[in-house]
């Protein structure tokens, strides 16, 4: 598992590095995780050490960023001021966004399904 | 007995908080499972509970809990690195209808952000709230890095990620019998692309096929979002 746990740091550590050096503004990690997918593509196949490193992390994902959700607890001026909006802004633009989405997917799928037939 | 020095030693060392934390989840993931993984019981929300009432009980600090529990809080990155791998495996699937997928990727992707920060707009709410809610369709630990990186809050970041998740999860079979949706790939799409993790969770119950383009839709969601967003914020100011 040593071997996995080295090869995320690594290509997290030069997604830092690529976004430090260049001032970009996308997140040091995103870097990563697009340096590590090439790599992937490239080598043509996983290896176990990194199968198992990679799904103990997402399996306990949410666990994750438990640290970084908790500080709502200092953000009750915004939440109780705004609640409503917030609210309205989320259940609608989640059920919006879910209808144009799975609607445009279909649509279009089905448009290239039956040119193909 | 030294029972001051006891009291002392438990409220200043991390394994408190440390132990408090992951037994929150765990308690979160046994009562998840016992009622037959509930959307509304995701084990994050026990640990809403348990942990933000036993701060306020206490009176310690959320910079002191955050110091105890940091060591969870720095595997956001390889975690975020790691979501590399079930986009590489589900990558097999772009081929078959790859310009369906990127259009339905770009338009979904920019339309999410577009409907939620316009509500909050006309609702005239705070810019940190609005730019807070731009991060709410992508999984957590993008989210995250990317809030930190356009000046949001990250924790309210990760609130609008968790409630964006169980509401499509929770509407999502509805929505797509109203709109008469039958491809499995397009409803695993949809939810993934909107409800990140949670939303792919439903996906499974769907069908394979349909956890596959979920899995899919939140790699690739993420990815598009951290890339794009900073720089059209940038742009528009």
């Amino acid at each position: 598992m040593l071997k996995g746990i080295i090869t995320l740091l690594i290509f997290q550590f030069l997604g830092g590095c690529i976004a430090t050096l260049f001032s970009l503004l996308v997140p040091g990690p995103v870097i990563g995780m697009v340096l590590l997918l090439i790599f992937l593509m490239i080598r043509g196949s996983s290896f176990k050490s990194l199968d198992d490193v990679v799904s103990l992390h997402l399996r306990y994902l949410p666990l994750l960023f438990i640290p970084a959700a908790m500080g709502v607890i200092t953000q009750v001026d915004i939440i109780s001021k705004e609640f409503w909006a917030i609210l309205i802004s989320l259940v609608f633009g989640t059920i919006i966004s879910l209808a144009l989405s799975s609607k445009l997917m279909d649509y279009l799928i089905t448009k290239k399904e039956n040119k193909q037939k | 007995m030294n029972i001051n020095t006891l009291i002392e030693y438990i409220s200043s060392t991390p394994l408190t908080w440390l132990i408090l934390t992951l037994g929150s989840f765990k308690l979160g993931i046994i009562i998840y499972e016992r009622f037959n993984k509930h959307t509304l019981l995701q084990p994050i929300i026990i640990s809403y509970v348990t942990i933000i009432s036993t701060l306020l009980l206490t009176g310690v600090s959320y910079t002191e809990y955050f110091k105890s529990v940091e060591i969870i809080h720095f595997f956001l990155g390889p975690a975020t690195v790691a979501l590399a791998l079930p986009l590489y495996k589900n990558l097999k699937h772009i081929k078959s209808i790859f310009v369906p997928i990127c259009i339905t990727l770009v338009v979904s992707a920019i339309f999410s952000i577009l409907v939620a920060v316009g509500i909050l707009w006309i609702l005239d709410a705070n810019i940190i709230t609005i730019l807070s809610m731009t991060t709410k369709s992508i999984t957590a630990p993008i989210a995250i890095v990317t809030s930190e990186q356009i000046g949001a809050i990250p924790s309210l970041a990760v609130s609008f990620v968790v409630i964006t998740g169980i509401l499509g999860a929770l509407f999502g079979t509805s929505i797509f019998k109203f709109m008469g949706i039958k491809d499995d790939r397009a409803k695993g799409f949809a939810l993934g692309v909107v409800s990140h993790g949670i939303g792919t969770a439903r996906a499974v119950e769907i069908s394979q096929k349909s956890a596959a383009f979920g899995a899919l839709a939140m790699g690739l969601c993420g990815l598009f979002t951290a890339v794009f967003l900073p720089l059209v914020l940038v742009w528009i100011s």
